[in-house]
């Protein structure tokens, strides 16, 4: 392989471990936020569990969606580009 | 070793992309819709019995699916119309996307959710019912004047936001099932191939598969309920 293509290849799988490795630090601690705020809820009012789980739930989805976004991210730098 | 993992085999009709058939999705999307019909013609075997019999096995694992669905997405919806309406379409979501995403821990069998367009469909045709029941129920001119709220100029700014909905849903799903594939065929080929794979399939695939489903479906809910409460 020639100088370039191989700078190239290089620097493909370094991006996707940055993006992968630093994509997901935020998106780890929202969620955990979202979890640990939702536990408090629930032992303060446990007749509230069933909807403080449901509300928890959605809220993680929607802040998982940025770490979706960077392993998607990764998967396209490894296999398409 | 891992070259296999990108490619799919496609049936092309014509020169365009549009006119692809993607095989293996679809002969898998068969074979889930085969084994819920299946279990629910099984289930409906249970019911053929007098009203003064004791309840037969079958029964109960019926009512008690009903109840937990009803309890999880039927309370969730905000109008009491909806919650009759479209309680039905709800819970067929949640089911193809359990099953489906369950079907991949059969050696052999891969999930059609492991494939953009699927979910990306599911995801239009969650995008396109709350946009219809939003107009049925606020009626078509107030719906449509409320995406120019609070000001006018914030109009394409709720446009791209609603443009933004069926991709994150569909990017969700997507990654979440294709993440967990990519992982254990990783795992197989170039780590351990006993044991370890087997344990992150039942973890991926049970777990994270039914969480993935049930998310899928609240949001689809809170999707509909925000379009219905403008």
């Amino acid at each position: 392989m020639e100088l370039s293509a191989s700078i190239v290849t290089a620097a493909k799988y370094l991006a996707a471990g940055f993006v992968m490795g630093i994509g997901s630090i935020a998106a780890a601690y929202g969620e955990g936020q979202v979890a640990s705020h939702a536990i408090d809820g629930m032992a303060r009012q446990p007749e509230m569990e069933d909807s403080l789980l449901r509300t928890m739930v959605i809220g993680q989805a929607i802040t998982e969606s940025t770490g979706i976004y960077s392993l998607i991210v990764a998967i396209m730098l490894l296999m398409v580009v | 070793m891992l070259e296999h993992l990108g490619e799919k085999l496609v049936l092309q009709f014509g020169d365009s992309a549009i006119f692809g058939l993607d095989v293996i999705s679809l002969i898998m999307s068969w074979v889930v819709m085969a084994v819920i019909i299946g279990f629910a013609w099984w289930l409906r075997q249970g019911l053929n019995q007098d009203v003064e019999e004791e309840p037969s096995g079958r029964l109960v694992v019926l009512e008690s699916m009903i109840e937990l669905l009803e309890k999880q997405f039927s309370d969730a919806f905000e109008k009491d119309q909806l919650q009759v309406q479209l309680f039905s379409f709800i819970s067929t979501l949640f089911l193809f996307i359990t099953v489906s995403n369950w079907i991949s821990i059969v050696p052999g069998l891969s999930s059609p959710t492991q494939d953009f367009n699927i979910t990306i469909s599911f995801a239009l045709l969650v995008f396109f019912i709350s946009h219809y029941y939003g107009m049925r129920i606020n009626g078509t001119g107030k719906y449509l004047k409320s995406f120019s709220e609070p000001y006018a100029f914030m109009l394409p700014m709720n446009i791209i936001s609603e443009i933004a909905k069926p991709l994150s849903h569909s990017f969700r799903l997507y990654g979440n099932v294709f993440g967990g594939a990519v992982l254990i065929s990783v795992l197989t080929a170039k780590l351990i191939p006993v044991l370890l794979p087997a344990i992150f399939q039942m973890f991926y695939g049970l777990f994270i598969g039914a969480i993935q489903a049930f998310v899928f479906a609240l949001l689809a809910v809170s999707y509909i309920n925000v379009a219905v409460e403008q």
